[in-house]
């Protein structure tokens, strides 16, 4: 033992007992040398170190592979976000805060016309006006980019075409905004007008010129984009239903409404490189699609995010401004800014697709699933944007949690000519969803159930499988649904509140990180990486590529560091802006962040652990396996009097090669089937959702209001208590706004009507119901000390939750959003017309009488709790996939079993149309077997 | 989004005001006045029929008073809201106007010259240049009338202020001043069916005070609005009501937020006297939707907003006679 440095027993700092013996554990130490803001070292808190590891920390899901590196610093502890003193004080600097000396205005002009071909362009004029520096048009950039690798059909401005009134024509820098809009007003361009579309169910036709042609691939000459197609399971359950549900739901267009409009500054600098800073969810995909279009190679570029002023998938496409600011910028000679207008931000859109979308649920005599088919034309707008996947995840991520007897999607995406929808938070599962949770509780009617018993009897257990083959882990599903129904009374409240109060459920289920990167090629990349750096000073600089948008991913990188090394947090440093020094990370979607990210911190601070408690041992002769990491203490676990500073530790370790430097690394494990599809909806885990939301109905004039939600969400481990639920509360509020009242108005003439925060009606904080957030923890094997997402998967279930409750308060089952007034009021004059009632406060409320199938389900949803809770604990490690319920043995492959449970890959167009308007979009063929003369 | 350049004259008393209007008219310089400029402001920035020249009214001394039986037009609705002065009923319309942070800005004289609006016009200048414009705001294209198309004389673009309703309701009075001179008229006679036009002031004159009549104060009303948020949005219809207690010919109600106008609904609730009874209420209501004709251009669409009318009328009537 030598260079270690003992504490005195008993000496400053230490609590003692009576009896003048030390209390073990409980030293104070004093410095020297512990760095951090706080002079003296707390002891151990052990009620934030697992029990599995000797801590008090309660584990009702089993232990943790990470359970050894927690140190009880602040996981698991409400953590006010690190950047939250710079976001309330205005220092943050978001997109149009950025100012670059010499900078010049630059804006875009816009088509007036929905659909047109290009016949010319006259900027002479403008160009000849004082005080405009350059003007550019879709000749200075004719590659194509997009966010998805396959689907690449954006310009920076329109080459040929215009496709949406509001499209990119030209873009001009000026010396100011003024100067900006009047030359805009000086560009003359000559449009031959062609005829537009604008609903998605005409896009299945064909057409003389269609939106955008994919060539041989193109279905007929049709506007169709994308067609789905995927069938599972075994029909012969269907035959016998004893419930059907069918419904015909129109979801109208959503929009982010983040408060931060699109804004851009760039800048080419002394040595010809560009410098970009924008508010972007995904900056490398911004950067892969600048060098594309601009033709310069990655490295000449450096994308600097901004701080983002919300994004919700609203910032996570390559977008044509970025583009043009950078053409602009290079043409000129001076930095350009670009700052949008709140209609531009409309016109740019990216939100929820609107849709068709038709749900058909069986359920046989024992309450199971037996048959869930959807079919969903979504309406894409102009471009593919994320569509490629939003078709997918429109059927796939309804395969869960339910088990189910088979299960049928088609899928179709349109273009019409409107701006271009893309990815919203909760991406392509909320409308699907919420058709299926409301056609739950009308089997749940029609068979005289409880909807939460059916939904209890009928969840797939932790570590199984779907039916289309998606490797569920943990899974809180079901103490999800115990724990709301609990505290919301639901028993003493469901069918049993007076006319206009109703109280209903709904469910969720959606992806923690997507299981493959979105560029294919080279797909060897890490998902995520994270580089540590610690120098002699103690501070540890994290970097790393993920963009925080709001959701407080720095924090959560920052905090598993923490957790790791013992160390306060403010002595983590994370750098997030600059691709320069940022290791590449795919960005903020799919809620992989906190995922993925997290686990590639852990990683490298792993190995920043592992020098310093070889440092350690070098110094105190204990081996680094009976060392223990203490606030910036590193001591022997059985006396912890004996022990070294992290800064000695730290100086020890760096005696031959200086800072500490380490990396680490998330790729997602091999996973998924392999059918057409089979990747899309896969994630390394996923996250579980139930909420229950009670609503006034005003039946006389269909004013819904939701007054409360219990809101139980399973993220696994909460890291940050604070920021879950914040999350759980804003999905809340962000749902209610697609359930209530926010809709993308296209009028009469194709135009967006609303394109304004008055009129696209946000819920204001009056309409806000009284939320408790309900913190679900089923521990992930796979993920940051068992976290999973908490950013998208609240959203999904407060959107039926509503839809179940208007039900049970007016008797009336929507199946178009929002519910504005005039929706329920229409439902309900509907109703009163059918039972020939004149004044609708004469309706009678729902009510339910228990039927001989409601025991039954209880006593299965008793038995199945036993059989998740072993599961969760892995006590019981049997192989389960979806199909056990119905009879099938899991350890043999079930389409041995039963010839008629297989994936179908050969659609037939003919049964195929009958499904929905998707389905009819596999009449036609594409245009490679369509012969010479197509 | 740029304001459009205007330049701003701040006069301090009616007489500087009507002299800075008389010297623009005489050089022909469009102007528009502006009080709280919570809706002149945003048309700016919207580029919707800037002028080059604005005459605030802030600063006109004695125009924001808040009496009993008067109520300046530079009086803020935040403090209509909360005054123990004024008539409950003016109270209770006010708080229901926009939201906190505009009625704390927003006039009374603004809500009631509120300008007229629909979703074919309350859209930015390329929004509006891409439908080639329209009746209201045409850029001397002569463009039709998007709502109601192939007839052009009328604006059917729709009055969502709130407080006239309750104005009106009450039996209140303008005080119009101009260069020609002050003069006094009902309420209801002051709005003029059209929505370009609105009301009857001539050029240069604006709207000084509202007079409430001396019974006004033993008068009982409601006001009910219907939005889809509570706070913010303009009526999509409105029904305000007001009786002296125990006189059932006294009922006055008066509608907004359906029409280019609103409307004091006179004739059809002397036709049914026998309102105060659950039927006649119910006629009474039916009757007042029968009255008004929505047109499509708000949030919400026309069947629904003028078969609302009889709900809140219904619950208008309800609550003034549960008062007493």
């Amino acid at each position: 033992m030598s260079g270690g440095y003992r504490q005195q027993p008993g000496g400053a700092g230490g609590e003692t007992r009576k009896d003048g013996k030390r209390v073990a554990g409980k030293l104070r130490f004093k410095p020297p040398g512990a760095g951090g803001s706080r002079p003296v070292s707390t002891p151990r808190d052990l009620d934030g170190i697992p029990e599995s590891v000797g801590g008090n920390e309660p584990q009702p899901a089993g232990h943790h592979v990470h359970d050894r590196l927690r140190t009880g610093t602040t996981v698991g502890r409400p953590t006010a976000l690190v950047d939250a003193n710079a976001k309330v004080t205005g220092q943050a600097w978001y997109g149009d805060d950025v100012r670059l000396p010499n900078e010049v205005i630059g804006r875009i002009l816009r088509s007036p016309h929905h659909y047109a071909r290009i016949l010319s362009i006259d900027t002479s004029a403008a160009e000849a006006m004082p005080g405009v520096v350059a003007i550019a048009t879709g000749e200075d950039a004719p590659k194509t980019f997009g966010v998805l690798p396959v689907t690449k059909d954006e310009h920076a401005m329109a080459v040929e075409k215009v496709r949406h009134v509001g499209d990119l024509v030209a873009c001009v820098a000026a010396v100011d905004e003024a100067t900006a809009m009047e030359a805009l007003g000086a560009i003359v361009v000559e449009y031959e007008e062609l005829e537009a579309e604008f609903d998605p169910r005409k896009g299945l036709e064909d057409v003389d010129e269609p939106i955008h042609w994919r060539g041989k691939y193109h279905v007929g000459r049709t506007n169709v984009q994308k067609r789905v197609h995927q069938a599972f399971g075994d029909r012969s359950n269907i035959e016998n239903a004893a419930a059907t549900s069918r419904r015909a739901w129109r979801f109208e267009g959503v929009h982010h409404g983040f408060t931060e409009p699109h804004a851009v500054v760039a800048h080419w600098d002394a040595n010809g490189r560009l410098q970009l800073y924008t508010p972007q969810q995904v900056p490398h995909y911004t950067h892969r699609a600048l060098a594309t279009v601009l033709d310069v190679p990655m490295h000449q570029i450096n994308v600097v995010r901004t701080f983002v002023g919300g994004g919700f998938g609203g910032k996570s496409d390559p977008f044509p401004h970025e583009m043009c600011a950078a053409i602009l910028a290079r043409k000129c000679g001076r930095p350009v800014r670009i700052t949008f207008d709140r209609e531009e931000v409309y016109w740019i859109n990216r939100g929820r697709h609107p849709s068709y979308i038709e749900v058909k649920l069986d359920a046989d005599e024992d309450g199971r699933v037996a048959g869930l088919d959807v079919d969903a034309l979504i309406d894409g707008g102009a471009f593919a944007s994320f569509g490629h996947v939003t078709s997918y995840y429109n059927g796939v991520l309804a395969t869960a949690p339910y088990e189910l007897g088979s299960f049928h999607y088609t899928g179709a995406r349109v273009w019409t000519n409107k701006p271009a929808s893309g990815a919203m938070r909760g991406h392509g599962a909320v409308n699907t969803r919420c058709a299926v949770e409301v056609g739950l509780d009308d089997i749940a009617e029609q068979l005289a159930v409880d909807p939460i018993d059916l939904r209890l009897a009928n969840l797939l257990p932790p570590h199984s499988r779907t039916i289309s083959g998606f490797r569920i882990t943990s899974n809180g599903m079901r103490e999800a649904l115990r724990r709301v129904r609990e505290e919301s009374g639901w028993d003493e409240k469901f069918r049993n509140m007076p006319l206009g109060k109703g109280i209903g459920i709904g469910c969720g289920f959606f992806i923690s990180g997507s299981g493959l990167p979105i560029h294919w090629d080279p797909n060897r990349f890490p998902h995520a990486t994270v580089h540590i750096q610690v120098d002699m000073d103690g501070g540890v600089t994290v970097h790393t590529g993920a963009a925080d948008i709001g959701q407080g991913s720095t924090t959560a990188v920052a905090q598993v560091v923490s957790e790791v090394l013992a160390l306060p947090l403010d002595m983590i440093h994370v750098r997030s802006h600059e691709s320069d020094t940022s290791p590449v990370d795919l960005g903020s979607y799919s809620s992989r962040v906190t995922f993925m990210n997290c686990n590639a911190a852990i990683r490298a601070a792993m190995e920043i652990r592992e020098s310093l408690l070889n440092a350690a041992w070098d110094m105190l002769g204990y081996h680094p396996s009976t060392l223990v990491m203490v606030d910036r203490r590193i001591v022997y676990k059985h006396d912890p009097s004996i022990g070294v500073s992290y800064l000695q530790a730290l100086h020890k370790a760096q005696e031959d090669k200086g800072a500490l430097i380490a990396r680490g690394a998330y790729r997602s494990p091999p996973m998924g089937g392999v059918h057409k599809g089979a990747a899309a909806g896969l994630a390394p885990a996923y996250s579980f959702s139930a909420y229950v939301a009670e609503v006034d109905v005003d039946v006389e004039t269909g004013l819904v209001k939701c007054t409360r939600v219990w809101a139980a969400h399973d993220c696994g481990k909460a890291l940050n208590p604070l920021a879950v639920e914040g999350q759980i509360i804003g999905s809340c509020h962000m749902g209610l706004g697609q359930v209530l009242s926010e809709r993308m108005v296209y009028g009469r003439t194709g135009h967006l009507q609303n394109a304004n925060l008055l009129q696209y009606q946000i819920p204001s904080v009056h309409e806000m119901p009284h939320v408790t957030p309900i913190i679900v923890e089923s521990s992930d094997p796979e993920g940051p000390f068992g976290a999973k997402e908490a950013g998208e998967g609240p959203l999904l279930p407060i959107l039926p939750a509503v839809c179940n409750a208007v039900y049970d308060a007016v008797g009336v089952r929507p199946s178009s959003l929002p519910l504005t007034p005039d929706v329920v009021w229409a439902d309900i004059q509907k109703r009163m017309k059918a039972e020939g009632v004149e004044d609708p406060l004469d309706l009678e409320a729902p009510r339910l009488t228990h039927g001989p199938l409601q025991e039954k389900l209880a006593s299965r949803g008793e038995e199945h709790h036993t059989r998740d809770r072993a599961r969760q604990r892995t006590e019981d490690t049997s192989p389960y996939v979806n199909g056990v319920l119905f009879g099938f043995d899991p350890t043999r492959p079930i389409d041995e079993q039963l010839e008629g449970w297989a994936a179908i890959d050969d659609p037939d167009p003919e049964s195929m149309a009958e499904m929905g308007y998707a389905g009819r979009a596999w009449l036609k063929q594409e245009q490679r077997h369509m012969g010479d003369d197509a | 989004m740029l304001t459009p350049p205007f330049v701003l004259h701040r006069p301090t008393s009616v007489e500087e005001a009507c002299s800075i209007a008389a010297d623009l008219a005489s050089t022909d310089r469009p102007f528009d006045w502006v009080a709280g400029g919570t809706d002149l402001l945003p048309n700016y920035k919207w580029h919707i029929n800037p002028k080059g020249d604005v005459i605030s009214l802030a600063h006109v001394e004695g125009a924001d008073a808040l009496e009993a039986n008067r109520v300046g037009c530079m009086a803020r609705l935040h403090d209509v809201a909360v005054s123990d002065v004024v008539h409950p009923l003016l109270a209770a319309a006010a708080a229901k106007v926009a939201s906190s942070l505009i009625r704390r800005s927003a006039t009374v004289g603004g809500n009631l010259c509120l300008d007229t609006r629909c979703f074919w016009y309350n859209q930015s200048e390329d929004w509006r240049r891409s439908i080639e414009w329209c009746h209201k705001a045409d850029c001397g294209t002569g463009a039709d009338c998007r709502v109601i198309p192939n007839q052009n004389t009328l604006c059917v673009a729709t009055y969502q202020g709130d407080m006239a309703a309750a104005f009106m309701a009450l039996g209140a009075e303008v005080e119009l001043v101009g260069p020609e001179g002050e003069r006094r008229m009902p309420l209801e006679d002051f709005f003029e069916l059209d929505g370009m036009k609105k009301n009857v002031l001539k050029p240069g004159e604006f709207l000084l005070c509202v007079h409430l009549p001396d019974d006004a104060g033993t008068r009982v009303g409601a006001y009910h609005k219907l939005r889809v948020r509570e706070t913010w949005d303009f009526p999509e219809a409105g029904v305000a009501a007001s009786w002296i207690p125990g006189d059932a010919s006294s009922l006055r109600v008066a509608s907004t937020g359906l029409e280019s106008i609103p409307g004091l609904h006179t004739d059809v609730v002397d036709a049914h006297e026998d309102w105060t009874e659950t039927d006649g209420r119910k006629r009474l209501s039916k009757a007042l939707q029968k009255a008004i004709k929505p047109v499509n251009n708000t949030a919400l669409p026309p069947r629904y907003r003028r078969s609302m009318v009889s709900v809140l009328a219904s619950r208008a009537l309800r609550a003034i006679t549960q008062e007493d």
